[in-house]
């Protein structure tokens, strides 16, 4: 529930971390958190319920807001009003069981009405190693979505994200910001549940580069048929601020850190088109903005 | 005021500080400045050699794995008359977390070095749970002391999964997807020492499973201290494991313990090609049930 407009005024005055358990004291959580009430809402007159038909796993600050209303944008996918973009739903189950009542929860969270496909993009999901064979189990036939973008852009992006939201600076925050651009052993997890070509994998910085013709190969992967939306090069959700500051050696260290991994990733995805991404390239970082 | 302020916090009882989330307790730390090792911020200062002690890079380093009895090995270690004191301080094992983001130049190096002070004719080692998991610090270490000899612990990776989180659930946070991310990938010690085999050749690190460890602690500990070069004869003192307290979550029903055993497969049929000597018939989850 919405919280009241002077208690919004209040929360804007406060630290994350104080805004959250101000939040939660309300008994309002975000889906990623462990109080979120994940019982589905209960399907409208024309809607059915059952398994995505779509979902984006991947990465965390790789442009997955953008690229998810665009896929929104098309007349052939439905998503009710209210219903977040990332459901965060099998993040919970890494050590708690996952049988059939709970694959129905989750199916509950996908209602649609006919002749429409529908689904989610909780980025998150790709560096968390449990959710793959969920997904095998509850969505067997969905089709995964994956945008990448320069993991040393990435890691900062994500960072600065992190610790804006309230994460506490700590070695274990910039940890989880490291391991989420290891795409190629997220991917390499990600293939053992799910065959390789139900997995469309996709590079922020061509979508930047030819929204158009990018955006028409996922309408493609998906069976959607061709559409143009309005505003197609407007993206959401953009961070505003600056990002982290790297020292030079670090940023040197970090792109050491990822080479052999990028290097598998351009095997497993043979599109990559690795002049894209100034730490592979040698280029100059490039400030592309800070997309989720 | 700091020094304070922690006293009074540290006057606080621990069940009511509790009371308060995990991200709070964090977020109050860092405003009042009272850092702990782990905190970004925390800078601590290298203790004043004593007269007849120099510093310089460790001879040895244990890295983790977490709940993988890497403390308790350590403990040991330091037993030995050859093996210098102080080889446990929280502050010398998180000294690396902040220089992911940071410079690591020459006078990093240096500050590392006087985190160990030795007598001439004893060794001294450097400690980090996080050593392998976290992947900047082993090409830092290996720049700050390419002569070292590492020892690393690995442990069945579902039972080091369970007794991590059963461990850590008072820190899990309100956000738990990172906190599980990284409990599980603890346990995928093919990748991490694979990396760890980019900065010391093979020959420098020694993997012990834990496991063979409790069942043999003689042995083991004679052949780690054969490893480090001192004398392999000695005797420890009580060669026991800490007593390990009953899980509090309980036991997982099978398909999850399956789910979660699958999770491995692959990284500890990649281990087994990297450490040929690892007896998986010591590890439940890599051996294939009924």
């Amino acid at each position: 529930m919405e919280p009241p407009a002077a208690l919004r005024r209040v929360l804007r005055r406060l630290p994350a971390p104080w805004q959250s358990a101000l939040l939660h004291a309300r008994g309002d959580y975000a889906p990623w958190e462990d109080g979120f009430d994940i019982t589905p809402p209960e399907p409208g007159p024309d809607e059915t319920v059952g398994p995505p038909d779509f979902v984006g796993v991947g990465v965390q600050k790789g442009g997955t807001s953008w690229w998810y209303e665009l896929l929104l944008e098309h007349p052939g996918v439905y998503a009710r009003p209210g219903i977040p973009k990332e459901r965060h739903v099998l993040t919970r189950f890494c050590t708690d069981t996952f049988g059939p009542a709970q694959v129905a929860g989750y199916h509950g969270w996908f209602p649609r009405i006919p002749g429409t496909i529908t689904g989610e993009w909780t980025p998150d999901y790709f560096a968390y190693p449990w959710v793959a064979p969920l997904l095998a189990r509850a969505a067997p036939d969905a089709r995964l979505l994956v945008l990448v973008r320069d993991p040393v852009d990435r890691f900062r992006s994500g960072l600065t994200f992190r610790l804006r939201s309230g994460a506490p600076n700590t070695s274990s925050t910039v940890a989880d910001a490291v391991r989420q651009g290891y795409y190629a052993r997220h991917l390499r997890r990600l293939y053992e549940s799910v065959p390789a070509e139900r997995v469309l994998v996709q590079q922020y910085e061509r979508c930047r580069a030819d929204p158009a013709g990018e955006l028409a190969k996922t309408y493609a992967f998906l069976g959607l048929e061709p559409f143009d939306p309005p505003e197609i090069g407007r993206e959401i959700n953009v961070s505003q601020g600056g990002k982290l500051e790297l020292d030079a050696e670090a940023r040197a260290r970090l792109t050491a850190l990822y080479r052999a991994d990028t290097m598998e990733l351009a095997e497993l995805v043979p599109s990559l088109d690795l002049s894209l991404w100034p730490s592979t390239s040698g280029g100059r970082p490039r400030d592309v903005g800070a997309p989720t | 005021m700091t020094s304070t302020a922690r006293r009074a916090l540290d006057r606080v009882p621990v069940r009511l500080r509790r009371l308060l989330p995990s991200d709070l307790r964090a977020d109050l730390r860092h405003r009042s400045g009272l850092t702990v090792p782990g905190d970004l911020a925390y800078r601590a200062t290298p203790p004043r050699p004593a007269p007849g002690e120099r510093t310089g890079p460790p001879d040895f380093a244990v890295l983790g794995a977490a709940a993988a009895g890497s403390r308790w090995w350590l403990s040991l270690i330091g037993d030995h008359p050859d093996v210098a004191p102080g080889h446990d301080s929280a502050a010398a094992a998180h000294f690396f977390d902040p220089y992911c983001t940071e410079r690591f130049g020459p006078a990093e190096v240096a500050t590392f070095h006087a985190w160990f002070p030795r007598r001439p004719g004893r060794i001294v080692g450097f400690w980090s749970p996080d050593g392998t998991a976290h992947p900047w610090v082993p090409p830092l270490l290996a720049r700050a002391a390419p002569r070292a000899l590492v020892v690393v612990l690995v442990r069945d990776p579902v039972e080091r999964l369970l007794d991590g989180l059963d461990r850590t659930a008072d820190a899990r946070p309100a956000h738990p997807g990172s906190y599980l991310a990284d409990a599980v990938d603890r346990g995928c010690y093919a990748d991490q020492l694979a990396h760890l085999f980019e900065c010391y050749p093979p020959g420098r690190v020694r993997v012990l499973q834990y496991e063979r460890c409790v069942a043999d602690p003689v042995g083991s500990l004679a052949a780690t201290f054969e490893f480090l070069g001192v004398d392999p004869t000695y005797r420890a003192r009580p060669l026991d494991p800490p007593a390990a307290a009953p899980r509090a979550a309980g036991q997982l029903d099978p398909d999850t313990l399956e789910r979660v055993r699958d999770l491995y497969a692959h990284d500890i049929r990649a281990l087994a090609d990297l450490v040929p000597d690892l007896d998986l018939s010591l590890w439940p989850s890599a051996v294939a049930p009924g």
